[in-house]
C-alpha cells in the first residue's frame, strides 16, 4: 500500500463502493489485445484529463473529457465529460490553466462514480491521448485509489504517432497547439477537457488515414513501428 | 432530483460543450442559421465526424442507397459525373465548408449519381438516414431546404432583398402583388343608355376617376374616365344628355386577377392608359388605376413613361434620366426581378429613343422617306441596365442601289443628329461607331441582307464579333415589317450554314465562367482588378452567347435571352428544367450586378461590372458559384452539340 492509499484508508476514504457499483466494476470489459484487427474496427477512446497539477504522484484528476472513435469516425452522440467532486485545499495557479473553478468541483460527480462511468464508456477500447503517459499514470492512480481497479488498457501517444506519421511537419515534441495549427483545425474553445479531446480525436482520424496509406492498418503494426521509431530516435539523439 | 438523475444531468451539460461548438459552427450557414437550437442539437448529437485525405472518395454511386447526409466541416469536396462526351469525368459540383450533400439522392432514397471526393484534407459531419428523416419532420426550414435545394436558396435571396426594401420604405407590397388582392373594392359601373350627366354625378359621388359600362352578364363593354370627360368638354360637345355609349372607350383593356401589379404597370405604360379592368370568367371584378399603383409603388412608372413620350425638348428628356434611375432604385428595392427591371429600362429607353427621333424630325424637318430605327446588342435583347451605350442603325426600303444611295444621303444628317441627341440623354456614343449616323449602318433592306450574308458565309473573327452585336436586333421606331422580313431571311441563311453555326458556337465558348477546379472563384491575380471577376463578360455573356447561337440555329426570331431559353425548351432543343436553371442563374448574376451598380451610383463611383466575390455574404457567394456552374453546363452542352 502506498502512503497516499494508506492515508486514505486511515481517514476512511478508501474505495467505498456500494453493492451496485461493485457489480458494475465486475462487469467492466477486459482490455483489448494489441492484435491485427483493422483500425477501422478498433474502438478508440481519446482521453483528456484536467488535473490539479503536473505531479503524477500528488496531483489529482479534476475532470475527464473523452471522445469515442468507432467505425473510423468520431461519434458526436457518445462523448463523455465529467467534472469530479473535489475539495482542493489550495487553489494553485493551475486553476488558470484547467479553468475549473472550485465551485464547479464542489458540484461535480463523486470520483468513484465518475471513474466507473468512464470505464463503462471506454469498454474494450485502446486509449489515445496527447502526452499519453501523463494521462495513463494519472488515470491508473485514480482508478487504483477510488475503485481498487488495475488499469491495463493500452495507451497510444498522439504526441508520438503524429511526428512518426508526419515527419514532414518537423514538429518534434511540440504541444497539441502545434498540431492543431499544422492540420489547420478550427477549434471552438481550447483548454477545456472535452474540446481538447475532440481536437486530439480529429488529429487521430488524420493519423489513422495516413497509417492506412502506409499499410500500418492495425494497432499491432502501429505499436511495432512506434517502438522502432523510439529506438532510432534515441539512437540518433545519442549519436549527437 | 435523484442522485442518478443528477449524474445524468451533469453528464449531459458537459457533453453539450462540444455539441455547442459544432452548433455554433453550423449556425453560420443556411439552412442551419434558420433552424431552432433544439433541432440543431438533435442534428449534432446524431452526427459522426469523419476525415478524408485529399483525393479520398467520400461517396460513390456504387455505395448503393445513400445512408448519410454530409456537411463539410473543414476542407472542400468536389462532385464528379461522367462527361457527356463519354471520356472521363468532369467536375459538376464544388462543396465548400458548411454545405450539405447529396440532398436529392437522400430525399429520393437512392444511390447518388455523383462521385464525391475530397479535394483537400477534409472533415465531414455525417447524419444518418433515420435522424435525417426525423429532422425533416421536426424542422420546417430544414425540410424546405432539403426538398427544394438551391432554388430554396434563391427564394431566400429574394426574400432578403424584399425584406431590405420593406425596412427602408416601410411598404409591405411588391410588384408581384396579385391584382385580385389590389382591386378588392367593387368597381363602379353603369349600364348602356346612361346619360353623361348621371355618369359624372356617379363618379363624383363615388370618388372614382373611371366608370365601367357593363352588360347584363357583368361583362365590361366600355370605360369612361375623367380624362375622357376633359376631352368631351374640350371638344365643345358637352351635351349632358348624350348617352355614355357614344363617348366611352369600347372594349376596355383587361387582365385576370392572377396578373400582377407589374403586369398592370407594364400594360399602362405600353398602351398609354390609366385604368385596367380586372376580369374573371368574362365578368368584371375590379378596376386598377394608375393611382392605385402609384400609391403601391411610390414610383410613377406610367407617369414617367407619359412624360417621356410628351417631352418638349431633348434637354427635358435628358433631365428625365435621373427619374429613371430613381425609379429603378425603388423598383429594385421593391423586389422587382432583374428581368422586370431590364425590361422596364428597355421600355423607357424605347420611349426616350422614339421621342428623340420625333423631336429631331420636328427640328430638322421630315426627310420624306419612311425609315426604321433598329437597335442591336443589349438594347436589341431588351436587357439594358442604366449603364448603356448606343448600338443602333437605320433600315429603309429602296428599289435599287442608286435609290438607296440617294435615300441614305438624305437620312444620314438626321441620323447623326439623333445620335448626338441620344448622347445628351445618357446613351453614350458607341466607341465602335455602331450607330445609325455611320453610312455603313444606314442601309436598305437589300444592303442589310448582303451584309448579313457576308458575315455568315465568311465567319472570320471580326465577322463573328459583329454577329454577336447585329444578330440581336429589333425595330424601335418606324414601320416594323421590313425588320421582320430581314430577320426571317437571316434565320434561313443561318439554318443553311452549318459552318457558321459551329463557328458561332465556338465563339460562345470564348468567355469561360470564372470558377476553377479546386478553388471557389477564378479572379484576376494582379493589377487594379486584382481579386475581382467580371460579372458581365464572364458571368452573363456565356448565357447570352449560348442562347443566341441555339436560337438562331433553330429559327427563333426572339432576341431576349430568357425568351430564347423559354422558346428553345418549348421546341425541345433544351430540356425545360435546364431552361429554368439557366434562367435562375442568369437572373441571379444580373441581380448581383444591378445591386452593385446601385451601390456604385449612390457612392458616386463609376459603374463597373467587376466584383470581388469575397464582399458577398456566404449565401450569395454560394448561389453565384452555382450560377456560374450553370453557365459552364450550358457551354458543355454546346461543345457536345457542335463537337467542339
Amino acid at each position: 500500500m502506498n502512503p497516499f492509499a494508506f492515508l486514505s484508508a486511515l481517514l476512511g476514504r478508501g474505495p467505498q463502493l456500494d453493492d451496485e457499483q461493485r457489480r458494475r466494476l465486475q462487469r467492466l470489459a477486459s482490455p483489448p489485445p494489441l492484435d491485427g484487427r483493422p483500425l477501422q474496427t478498433q474502438r478508440f477512446v481519446v482521453l483528456d484529463l484536467e488535473t490539479s497539477g503536473l505531479n503524477v504522484e500528488r496531483d489529482i484528476v479534476l475532470s475527464i473529457g473523452a471522445v469515442l472513435i468507432e467505425d473510423g469516425a468520431i461519434d458526436f452522440g457518445r462523448q463523455f465529460e465529467c467534472t469530479l467532486q473535489r475539495q482542493l485545499k489550495t487553489v494553485t495557479e493551475s486553476v488558470l490553466i484547467h479553468g475549473i473553478p472550485p465551485s464547479a468541483l464542489a458540484r461535480g460527480v463523486a470520483p468513484a462514480e465518475a471513474l466507473l462511468q468512464l470505464m463503462e464508456f471506454a469498454g474494450d477500447c485502446v486509449f489515445l491521448a496527447y502526452h499519453a503517459p501523463f494521462d495513463q499514470r494519472m488515470l491508473t492512480r485514480a482508478l487504483k485509489t477510488e475503485l481498487g481497479y488495475r488499469l491495463q488498457h493500452p495507451f497510444f501517444d498522439i504526441a508520438d504517432l503524429a511526428p512518426m506519421l508526419f515527419p514532414e511537419a518537423f514538429v518534434q515534441r511540440g504541444g497539441l497547439d502545434h498540431w492543431i495549427d499544422y492540420f489547420k483545425l478550427s477549434m471552438a474553445q481550447r483548454h477545456h477537457a472535452s474540446a481538447d479531446a475532440l481536437a486530439t480525436a480529429e488529429i487521430a482520424l488524420i493519423l489513422f488515414n495516413r497509417a492506412r496509406r502506409m499499410e500500418l492498418d492495425n494497432v499491432y503494426q502501429l505499436s511495432q513501428r512506434l517502438a522502432h521509431w523510439h529506438r532510432s530516435r534515441s539512437a540518433a539523439q545519442h549519436a549527437l | 432530483m435523484s442522485k442518478a438523475d443528477a449524474f445524468a444531468e451533469a453528464g449531459k451539460t458537459a457533453v453539450l460543450q462540444n455539441i455547442q461548438g459544432t452548433i455554433q459552427f453550423l449556425q453560420a450557414f443556411p439552412p442551419f442559421d434558420q433552424m431552432e437550437a433544439g433541432h440543431l442539437g438533435f442534428l449534432v448529437e446524431n452526427c459522426q465526424l469523419r476525415f478524408y485525405a485529399a483525393g479520398d472518395p467520400v461517396l460513390r454511386p456504387a455505395d448503393g442507397r445513400v445512408e448519410y447526409m454530409y456537411v463539410v466541416k473543414q476542407g472542400h469536396v468536389i462532385g464528379q459525373r461522367p462527361s457527356p462526351t463519354g471520356s472521363g469525368m468532369q467536375n459538376t459540383l464544388e462543396i465548400a465548408v458548411g454545405e450539405c450533400f447529396p440532398m436529392g439522392a437522400l430525399v429520393g432514397e437512392r444511390p447518388t449519381r455523383t462521385d464525391y471526393l475530397a479535394a483537400e484534407d477534409t472533415f465531414c459531419l455525417q447524419l444518418n438516414r433515420e435522424a435525417f428523416a426525423r429532422l425533416l419532420g421536426l424542422s420546417v426550414p430544414f425540410r424546405d431546404f432539403a426538398m427544394r435545394g438551391v432554388s430554396s436558396l434563391l427564394d431566400q435571396v429574394n426574400q432578403q432583398v424584399q425584406l431590405k426594401a420593406a425596412e427602408t420604405l416601410g411598404a409591405q407590397y411588391s410588384l408581384d402583388t396579385r391584382l385580385g388582392e389590389l382591386a378588392s373594392r367593387s368597381p363602379v359601373t353603369c349600364t348602356s343608355g346612361t346619360r353623361l350627366r348621371d355618369a359624372v354625378r356617379l363618379m363624383h359621388e363615388q370618388h372614382v376617376g373611371s366608370l365601367i359600362m357593363v352588360d347584363g352578364q357583368q361583362r365590361p363593354i366600355g370605360i369612361f374616365t375623367l380624362r375622357d370627360l376633359r376631352r368631351v368638354i374640350a371638344d365643345g360637345s358637352g351635351d349632358l344628355q348624350v348617352p355614355l355609349d357614344l363617348l366611352m372607350i369600347p372594349d376596355p383593356f383587361h387582365l385576370p386577377p392572377s396578373a400582377t401589379a407589374f403586369d398592370a404597370a407594364l400594360a399602362m405604360t405600353q398602351r398609354h392608359i390609366a385604368h385596367v379592368c380586372v376580369v374573371e370568367d368574362e365578368r368584371l371584378v375590379g378596376v386598377i388605376s394608375e393611382r392605385d399603383l402609384f400609391s403601391l409603388q411610390r414610383v410613377d412608372l406610367v407617369h414617367l413613361a407619359r412624360t417621356i413620350s410628351s417631352a418638349g425638348s431633348v434637354a427635358a428628356l435628358a433631365a428625365l434620366r435621373g427619374d429613371i434611375a430613381h425609379l429603378i432604385d425603388n423598383m429594385l428595392a421593391h423586389g422587382a426581378s432583374p428581368a422586370q427591371l431590364t425590361h422596364i429600362i428597355s421600355l423607357l429607353n424605347d420611349h426616350t429613343v422614339s421621342r428623340v427621333i420625333e423631336l429631331t424630325i420636328a427640328r430638322l424637318g421630315d426627310p420624306g422617306v419612311p425609315f426604321t430605327w433598329l437597335v442591336f446588342g443589349s438594347e436589341g435583347r431588351r436587357e439594358q441596365t442604366l449603364h448603356t451605350d448606343q448600338d443602333n442603325a437605320i433600315l429603309f426600303e429602296a428599289a435599287n442601289q442608286a435609290e438607296a444611295e440617294r435615300i441614305r444621303q438624305r437620312l444620314l444628317p438626321l441620323a447623326r443628329e439623333i445620335n448626338q441627341a441620344l448622347d445628351q440623354c445618357g446613351f453614350t456614343l458607341c466607341k465602335g461607331d455602331i450607330m445609325a449616323g455611320n453610312p455603313e449602318l444606314c442601309l436598305s433592306r437589300q444592303e442589310w441582307l448582303r451584309r448579313f450574308a457576308g458575315i455568315i458565309h465568311n465567319p472570320n473573327p471580326e465577322h463573328l464579333l459583329h454577329s454577336t452585336i447585329f444578330f440581336d436586333l429589333r425595330a424601335v421606331w418606324g414601320p416594323s415589317e421590313g425588320c421582320k422580313v430581314l430577320v426571317d431571311s437571316l434565320l434561313e441563311m443561318i439554318a443553311d450554314s452549318a459552318l457558321f453555326q459551329r463557328m458561332m458556337a465556338g465563339n460562345a465558348m470564348l468567355h469561360r465562367p470564372p470558377i476553377g477546379r479546386f478553388r471557389d472563384f477564378v479572379v484576376a491575380s494582379r493589377g487594379a482588378e486584382k481579386d475581382t471577376l467580371d460579372l458581365k463578360i464572364e458571368g452573363l455573356t456565356p448565357f447570352v452567347d449560348g442562347a443566341r447561337i441555339l436560337a438562331l440555329a433553330h429559327g427563333i426570331s426572339e432576341s431576349n435571352t430568357l425568351e430564347r431559353f423559354r422558346l428553345l425548351a418549348e421546341r425541345g432543343v433544351i430540356e425545360a428544367k435546364d431552361a429554368a436553371s439557366f434562367e435562375e442563374a442568369y437572373h441571379f448574376i444580373q441581380l448581383i450586378r444591378m445591386q452593385q451598380h446601385q451601390l456604385q451610383e449612390r457612392a458616386g463611383k463609376p459603374l463597373s461590372n467587376r466584383l470581388d466575390p469575397d464582399t458577398l455574404n456566404t449565401l450569395d457567394r454560394r448561389i453565384l458559384r452555382e450560377s456560374f456552374r450553370q453557365a459552364q453546363r450550358l457551354q458543355t452542352r454546346l461543345s457536345v452539340r457542335y463537337q467542339l
